[in-house]
């Protein structure tokens, strides 16, 4: 059962950065790479408080928060333009800052002022090449203005400007190799976790992954992903553009596959995967395996699991790739009931049908809404379990447990339940590796949420 | 000067010729702006900062009943993920309530930026005010209204008849002021012109003789205390508790307040700033519209500053004896309780970044721990502040002096020149230290202790702490570098700095650098 979207007039706490603020936190994490910002002076503190906020404890990496080359325009380049300025920025910053690839990326004020970047950066380019320049790098440019949308589509944005001027159209084609897409860097908080789980699946398999921001990645992959034989889309909304691109210009076919959390969606991901590579290697065997790991580590909580009736009622709050895979791991792995499973970004008609066509059941149909006010979340419970406080056998939606942000605790503190914060915001958690990716993820997962239902055992 | 009238606050550039840009040492800074032909210069290269819309709605994000609706991109108020932990643990220490702050954001698309914002704006505040029924909607505006011309006063004049929460518009374009202080400037006008009139209450048919007199009584020695999330709640209980102790009844605003609460700020004896550099616009406005006088000179970081800013609030009410018998007594037992940490903190080297007032007040505090003041950075710099440098140059004789909104490469140079033992810096400020190995420790932080006498004692337990195992940053420093080329240790830290004055550039360099 899914609902028509519910718009606002506004986004009510967004649950994520703009285009700019995606692409920055993408930049950060990727190796040697150094973000030149053509933008106001207050755009790099607004996503580093953010992430500070909002990442598990996470900001910036290499050339991040503050230290982050900005060209801080202000009335002056609004009147006059602001490509002189960034010319002597970037000059100064090839001088200054240690890096491989510099990617310039512009905001609202310079996008609306209309300062020719492209010119900006072929001039400079011009120069690296021809040795006026002399260090050995490469700059690329994107334009990530924050109005064009929210910080998942800034993730493609760069991500589609660095396969278009970065990558090496001559590289050969490298067999069995992949690239992973769709998971963006500080907007998913797990994401070197989530990433390094992806990667080790797939290495099961025999193949090299190329995930772009692990400290298994480097820039030289990235300029040879366009010889990879497959790119992988692990999500069924953000890396889509980017995988186009290489199909477009390298002729590198995807598959879209949900987040592959815990055993059901990671089998499926290594046999659409080996299908799609045409791997004679027995797919079958390795995911058996990998079960009989999986079950012999749950062995133990078996008993814990029935005397202490850890079965839940799970309201999942987040975004379209948690949203998805922390549902259907429920569905799938667990044995949960989900009865409420909210999207708190605006999605296009077919994102949505697609995703409701993955959440549905025959036996278990979660209420699907589409609606960016999560607050609003008490409200579609409260449709679904009425109060009918005078008879004695109400259905209530007890017990429950909430999977959402750490905005979503409020709603755990009015249903009664334990919570997990999985969604950005997660401000009450430190994340450093940990990831719910995987047969091994899916494990992670199940301890997360039997443990904050016994913490105060 | 009555500034309120007007929409919006001036910049701070215009208003106070403050500035961002100047390497060198103190005695030059000094020579340079003492002449009073401080002229801001530019930089060549340059990293990314915070504007003024991120310290404006980290106080917004305070207010109690209020919905923050942020006009601009998505990306504008991203910040108030993190100060909703300020939000949260401040409220309940406040309110007794633990809950997230609100904010909503038009989130101006592509077709915004062509076809203009207003009708969003509009329909957001209607929308906001029928569902969450807030006493107040502030409105702040980011960089793309202002570029694309929203008239976002018209907007809410037109609505504010149609809605029953009360409307503040907050000015907060980022690409109109390189100070982002004047952040306090701007929530200060929107508040000051919406929220000050006195509630239906308190007009009374009937006014009684008897009760007329206590309230002048009252107001007699009742002061506003301002605080603009400078300081959180141990903070201010620690200066209510000092001017408690001199008979006086206290006022805070402007954080956290109750919008019914608000009025009260017109009935004080005195207002009494934290930090001139945040409370000046107020003050002054509080003065020319309602005769309320200010204090406005010390911070009360370290234990002369706290001496003397107790002594400048006693002299205003005649109370300087009971004011020295409470200074004799504080420093006394405070003296005794740093004995320990004065001998281990004696002759180590600190380096200091932060707002000029809370750096220079907190090198001052340092000094008078035993340290050695190696270098202060300060973002930005303006008259308040003059005091300050003549106070720290007789504790701390010279040193290497930067202002600059953050520019942490100029603050790595630096570093690696005079190697300190500390270094005290701010939000997201303190990691190049950290990866140079030295051990650090935050300036600011609402959850912690820094003012009054307390916080010299806290700020050396912390201090002390840090230093005893900075094993974090020494391990960090081996395996995590800062992103700027070998090369740039070896040039000026002020290379990119143009002086229109061609100002003084080269640092000081100490012994072993």
């Amino acid at each position: 059962m899914s609902d028509f979207p519910v718009t606002h007039n506004y986004i009510e706490r967004p649950r994520y950065f703009c285009s700019f603020g995606g692409a920055l936190s993408t930049l950060e994490a990727m190796p040697d790479t150094i973000p030149v910002l053509h933008a106001a002076a207050g755009c790099a503190g607004s996503i580093a408080w953010g992430q500070n906020g909002g990442s598990g404890l996470q900001v910036g990496g290499y050339c991040g928060g503050l230290a982050v080359p900005s060209s801080n325009v202000g009335e002056r380049e609004v009147i006059f333009g602001g490509a002189e300025r960034l010319t002597e920025q970037i000059r100064a910053t090839l001088d200054m800052m240690d890096g491989r690839l510099f990617v310039v990326i512009t905001s609202c004020v310079t996008e609306i002022i209309g300062d020719d970047i492209q010119a900006v950066v072929s001039d400079i380019r011009e120069d690296l090449r021809t040795g006026k320049i002399q260090k050995n790098a490469d700059i690329v440019f994107a334009k990530t203005g924050g109005f064009k949308g929210n910080s998942y589509y800034g993730y493609d944005i760069v991500m589609s400007a660095i396969v278009r001027q970065f990558a090496d159209a001559s590289s050969p084609v490298k067999k069995n190799s992949v690239n992973v897409l769709g998971i963006v860097p500080y907007m998913d908080s797990f994401w070197r976790g989530n990433l390094e789980g992806i990667r080790k699946s797939l290495e099961l398999l025999g193949l090299t992954v190329n995930t772009y921001f692990t400290a298994d990645d480097c820039l030289s992959a990235i300029r040879e992903s366009s010889g990879a034989e497959l790119t992988l889309v692990v999500s069924d909304v953000y890396g889509l553009e980017t995988a186009r691109v290489y199909k477009e210009l390298y002729d590198i076919p995807y598959i879209v596959s949900s987040l592959p959390v815990g055993p059901t969606a990671t089998a499926r991901l290594l046999r659409e995967t080996a299908q799609a590579l045409n791997l004679k290697i027995d797919v079958e065997k390795i995911i058996e395996e990998q079960n009989r790991r999986y079950y012999q580590a749950l062995e133990p909580l078996v008993d814990c699991y029935h005397d202490a009736d850890l079965q839940r009622y799970a309201v999942i709050i987040g975004d379209a790739n948690y949203a998805v895979s922390a549902t259907r791991f429920l569905l799938d792995d667990l044995g949960w009931i989900p009865e409420l499973v909210q999207f708190t970004e605006a999605l296009s008609d077919t994102q949505r049908e697609s995703i409701a066509k993955k959440l549905s059941t025959a036996d278990i149909q979660p209420r699907l809404v589409f609606d960016t006010n999560a607050s609003e979340a008490g409200h579609y419970l409260s449709e679904r379990y009425p109060r009918r406080e005078n008879d004695l056998y109400t259905e209530t939606l007890s017990p429950a447990f909430v999977i959402g942000s750490s905005l979503d605790r409020d709603l755990a503190l009015k249903l009664g339940a334990p919570h997990l914060s999985l969604s950005f915001p997660v401000a009450n958690r430190a994340v450093i590796n940990r990831g719910y990716t995987g047969f091994g993820g899916g494990l992670t997962l199940t301890e997360d949420l039997l443990s904050a239902i016994v913490a105060g055992r | 000067m009555s500034y309120l009238a007007t929409k919006q606050a001036p910049k701070r550039e215009d208003r106070l010729h403050s500035c961002i840009t100047f390497g060198g040492t103190l005695c030059g800074f000094h020579k340079l702006a003492g002449g009073g032909c401080f002229q801001d210069g530019n930089r060549e290269f340059s990293q990314g900062s915070i504007c003024l819309l991120l310290p404006g709605i980290a106080m917004i994000n305070s207010l109690k009943d209020n919905v923050n609706l942020l006009h601009g991109a998505v990306g504008c108020g991203v910040c108030s993920h993190s100060q909703n932990a300020n939000a949260r643990s401040g409220g309940l220490s406040h309110f007794g309530v633990l809950k997230d702050a609100l904010w909503l954001s038009t989130a101006l698309n592509e077709a915004d930026v062509i076809g203009g914002g207003e009708k969003k704006l509009r329909s957001a505040i209607i929308e906001a005010d029928r569902l969450y029924r807030p006493k107040t909607i502030t409105v702040v505006t980011g960089c793309v209204p202002g570029i694309i011309g929203d008239d976002v006063d018209g907007v809410i004049n037109d609505v504010q008849n149609e809605v029953t929460a009360k409307l503040i518009p907050v000015h907060c374009e980022g690409f109109k002021t390189k100070i982002w202080a004047t952040a306090y400037d701007a929530v200060y006008h929107g508040l000051g012109r919406t929220l000050l009139d006195d509630p239906f209450f308190q007009e009374r048919l009937i006014e009684e003789e008897a009760q007329r007199f206590r309230f002048e009584e009252q107001k007699k020695r009742t002061v506003n205390l301002l605080n603009v999330s400078s300081m959180g709640k141990v903070d201010e209980d620690e200066l209510t508790r000092l001017l408690n102790d001199l008979g006086l009844s206290v006022n805070i605003f402007p954080v956290f307040a109750d919008p019914e609460q608000v009025y009260k700020v017109k009935y004080a004896a005195v207002s009494i700033s934290t930090c001139p550099t945040h409370d000046d616009y107020f003050c002054k406005f509080l003065e020319e519209s309602f005769g309320i006088p200010y204090i406005l000179k010390h911070m009360p970081i370290g234990i002369e500053n706290t001496n003397d800013w107790i002594r400048e609030a006693a002299r205003f009410f005649g109370r300087e004896k009971a004011a020295e018998k409470i200074i004799r007594t504080e420093n006394e037992r405070l003296g005794k309780a740093l004995e320990g940490y004065r001998k281990f903190f004696q002759g180590k080297k600190v380096f200091v970044s932060a707002g000029e007032f809370r750096a220079l007040a907190t090198a001052n505090l340092l000094g008078e721990l035993g340290f050695e003041i190696v270098g202060v950075r300060s973002f930005h710099h303006d008259e308040f502040a003059a005091g300050e440098y003549e106070k720290l140059k007789k504790i701390a004789g010279d040193f290497s002096f930067n202002i600059a909104n953050a520019q942490p490469f100029e603050e790595a140079n630096l570093l690696e020149r005079l190697k300190p033992d500390l270094f005290l810096g701010h939000w997201n400020g303190n990691s190049t230290s950290a990866k140079l190995g030295i051990a650090s420790h935050v300036i600011y932080n609402t959850g912690l202790s820094y003012i009054g006498y307390k916080g010299v004692f806290e700020i050396a337990r912390r201090l002390f702490r840090q230093l005893r195992n900075p094993a974090f940053n020494k391990h960090i420093s081996k395996y995590a570098r800062l992103p700027y080329r070998e090369s740039w240790y070896a040039e000026d830290p002020f290379k990119y700095i143009k002086t229109p004055q061609g100002g003084e550039k080269h640092v000081r360099l100490s012994g072993n650098a």
